[in-house]
C-alpha cells in the first residue's frame, strides 16, 4: 500500500507542455479574450463588462494606494481569527464527539443539520453581540468554520487506528499525552481536510457579512465599489480576492504534501 | 510439614529464585448475544527471570485475551497477576507489549519510534535519541534511523515496534504472534534476532503464538493451551542448546519436539474446527 503512494506522478515532461497544463492555459486565454470580445462589442452593456485594459489599470491603482491594504489587512485578519477560534472549538467539540458514543450519537445529528444552513442567518445577533465593526465578522467566520472541522475531526477520531491507541495506553499516557501525541497526530489528514473545507466557509461568511454591514475589509471596498457603480474597480477587487483564496488555500495544500510521505 | 526450618541443601539456588512473573488462576468470561463464553478458564503459570516462554494455542483459545489480561488493558478477569510478588493492575510500567498488528506511529521516524517511551516518561531530547539509538542498533536498523516506517518492510517495521519497547526497559516483554503477518523465512530470520535480543539483555519474555515452529525455535518452555475454554493442556520443556539459530530448525531434536507439541495441538485444533462449522452452520440456519 505504502509503495504505490511512493509510485507519484514521474512527470517525465515539463509542467508547461503537459496536456493538462496546456488545456488550462487555453481555457484561461479563452474566457479572457471572450470578456474582451464581449466588453468591445458592448452586447452587455459596456459599463457592466469593462475592458481588460481599464480593470488593470484600475487593479494598478487600488494595489498602489496604502488605504487598500488597510481593508486587506483588516480582512485577512477577520479571516484568521475567525479560522482560529471556529477551528479550535471544532477540534475540541471534534474529539469530545469522535471519543464518546453517547456524545456523538446524542449531538452529531444537531450538527449535521446545522452544517450546511446558511450562517448570514445569525449575521443580525453578531452584530448585536459584537458591533459592526470586525469582532462580528470574526464570529461570521467562526461559526462558519466551525461546523466543517467539527465533523471531519470526529470522523477522523473514529477512524484512529486502535492498535495506536492500545499502544499509548500500555506506555501509559496520560490523556493529554493521549490527545496531543497519539490523536491529533493520527488525525493530521483528516484536520487539514476540515481546515480546508473550513477556510473556503469561513472567507465566505466573513466576506459575505462585510458586504452586508461593515466599515472596513475588501467585502466592504466591493460593496461601496458596486454602489457607486465603479465596475472596474469591483473586478479588480474580485480578483484579488480570487488571489487570496488561491493563496491561503495554496498554504494549506503545501502542509498536506509535506505531510504525505509520512503515510 | 516440618518442624526443621534448614531448607533442603539439594534444591539448586535458581529454583529457590521466585518467579518473576506469576499469572495465578486466570478466569475470564464475555457476554455475548449468544450468552456467556469463557474464553479463559483456571490457566496459571509463572515466568522466572530470563525466561523465555512461549503460549501456544488453536485460535479461538482465548491467547490474546490472556495478553490483554497481562499487558493490563482487559478488565473484568477473575485471578491475579503479578510482577515480583506485587500484584499488578492495569497497564505497568514492568511490562512492555509487542503487538500483533502494525503499530508503529507512522508519523514519527524509526529513531522517534523508538524514543517514544522515554519521551513520554520525560527524558531529555538528546537523552533520549542517545537511548533509542541503542536500542535501534539492538534489532539491527541502524542506518534507517531517519526512515518513515511507510519506507520499511513490514519485518523492519515489527523490529522497530520490538525496539520501541524494549527502550521502555520493561522486566518482561510480553509479544503476540509479533511475526505473524509475515513470511516463513522473514520470520525465521527474525527469530534468530530475537534470539539473539533475548540473550544479550537477559530478556524475560512471554511469547504469545499459534506457530508450533517459532515457539519451539525461541522458547525455553511452551504452554500449549486447550481451545475454548482456554486451559493449561501442557507444558513442553524444550532443551535445546543456546545460543540457538534458525538452522537448529531442520535438526532431529527440533523436529521432535515439533511433532510432540503438534499432537497435543492438533486435538485441540480440530476440536476448534468442528466447533466453529457447527457455529456457522447453526447460525446459517437461523437466518
Amino acid at each position: 500500500m505504502a509503495d504505490v503512494g511512493r509510485l507519484k506522478n514521474p512527470s517525465l515532461i515539463g509542467p508547461l507542455l503537459n496536456p493538462v497544463m496546456r488545456l488550462r492555459i487555453v481555457i484561461i486565454v479563452a474566457v479572457v479574450a471572450l470578456w474582451e470580445i464581449v466588453a468591445v462589442s458592448g452586447w452587455l452593456f459596456r459599463d457592466v463588462v469593462p475592458s481588460w485594459q481599464r480593470i488593470i489599470a484600475s487593479l494598478a491603482a487600488t494595489l498602489s494606494q496604502g488605504d487598500f491594504y488597510f481593508h486587506l489587512w483588516a480582512t485577512v485578519y477577520e479571516i484568521a481569527v475567525g479560522l482560529a477560534v471556529g477551528g479550535t472549538c471544532g477540534l475540541a467539540v471534534g474529539i469530545l464527539l469522535g471519543g464518546n458514543r453517547l456524545l456523538s450519537q446524542s449531538f452529531e445529528s444537531f450538527l449535521y443539520y446545522l452544517g450546511p444552513t446558511p450562517k448570514i442567518i445569525f449575521f443580525p445577533v453578531m452584530i448585536m453581540w459584537f458591533g459592526i465593526g470586525p469582532g462580528s465578522k470574526m464570529a461570521m467566520g467562526a461559526i462558519s468554520c466551525f461546523f466543517p472541522i467539527a465533523l471531519s475531526v470526529a470522523a477522523g477520531m473514529r477512524e484512529i487506528d486502535r492498535v495506536l491507541i492500545r499502544v499509548g495506553r500500555s506506555f501509559r499516557l496520560s490523556t493529554g499525552q493521549m490527545v496531543t501525541k497519539i490523536y491529533l497526530p493520527a488525525m493530521r489528514a483528516p484536520i487539514l481536510n476540515g481546515v480546508r473545507l473550513g477556510l473556503g466557509v469561513a472567507l465566505i461568511g466573513t466576506l459575505l457579512a462585510e458586504t452586508k454591514l461593515s466599515n472596513r475589509g475588501v467585502g466592504f471596498l466591493i460593496i461601496q465599489s458596486y454602489n457607486t457603480f465603479d465596475m472596474p474597480l469591483m473586478y479588480s477587487l474580485l480578483i484579488v480576492l480570487f488571489a487570496l483564496a488561491i493563496g491561503l488555500n495554496s498554504i494549506i495544500g503545501w502542509f498536506a504534501e509535506s505531510d504525505r510521505m509520512r503515510r | 510439614m516440618s518442624i526443621a526450618p534448614a531448607r533442603d541443601p539439594v534444591v539448586p539456588a535458581e529454583a529457590a529464585q521466585p518467579p518473576l512473573l506469576v499469572v495465578d488462576d486466570i478466569v475470564m468470561r464475555f457476554e455475548t448475544p449468544e450468552g456467556s463464553v469463557t474464553a479463559v478458564e483456571h490457566v496459571s503459570f509463572d515466568v522466572k527471570q530470563g525466561e523465555f516462554l512461549a503460549v501456544i494455542g488453536p485460535s479461538g483459545c482465548g491467547k490474546s485475551t490472556l495478553f490483554n489480561i497481562i499487558g493490563g488493558l482487559l478488565d473484568g478477569y477473575q485471578g491475579r497477576v503479578a510482577v515480583g510478588g506485587k500484584r499488578i493492575i492495569g497497564p505497568h510500567r514492568s511490562i512492555g507489549m509487542v503487538f500483533q498488528e502494525e503499530s508503529t506511529f507512522p508519523w514519527r521516524t524509526v529513531i522517534d519510534n523508538v524514543a517514544f517511551p522515554l519521551e513520554v516518561a520525560g527524558m531529555t531530547k538528546a537523552e533520549r535519541i542517545e537511548r533509542a539509538r541503542h536500542f535501534v542498533r539492538l534489532v539491527g536498523l541502524d542506518g534507517f534511523e531517519r526512515r518513515y516506517p511507510a519506507e520499511l518492510s513490514g519485518g523492519m517495521r515489527q523490529r522497530v515496534s520490538m525496539a520501541r519497547t524494549l527502550a521502555s526497559e520493561p522486566k518482561i516483554m510480553l509479544m503476540d504472534e509479533p511475526f505473524g503477518a509475515l513470511d516463513e523465512q522473514t520470520r525465521l530470520l527474525l527469530g534468530d534476532k530475537v534470539i539473539q535480543i533475548q540473550q544479550e539483555l537477559n530478556q524475560t519474555t512471554l511469547l504469545i503464538t499459534h506457530n508450533i515452529t517459532e515457539a519451539v525455535q525461541l522458547a525455553d518452555r511452551v504452554l500449549v493451551m486447550t481451545y475454548r475454554p482456554g486451559r493449561v493442556k501442557r507444558f513442553v520443556a524444550i532443551d535445546l542448546p543456546r545460543p540457538r539459530n534458525s538452522e537448529i530448525v531442520g535438526s532431529d531434536t527440533f523436529g521432535h519436539y515439533v511433532a510432540q507439541i503438534w499432537s497435543d495441538l492438533r486435538e485441540e485444533a480440530s476440536r476448534g474446527m468442528i466447533a466453529d462449522e457447527s457455529r456457522s452452520r447453526g447460525r446459517g440456519r437461523a437466518e
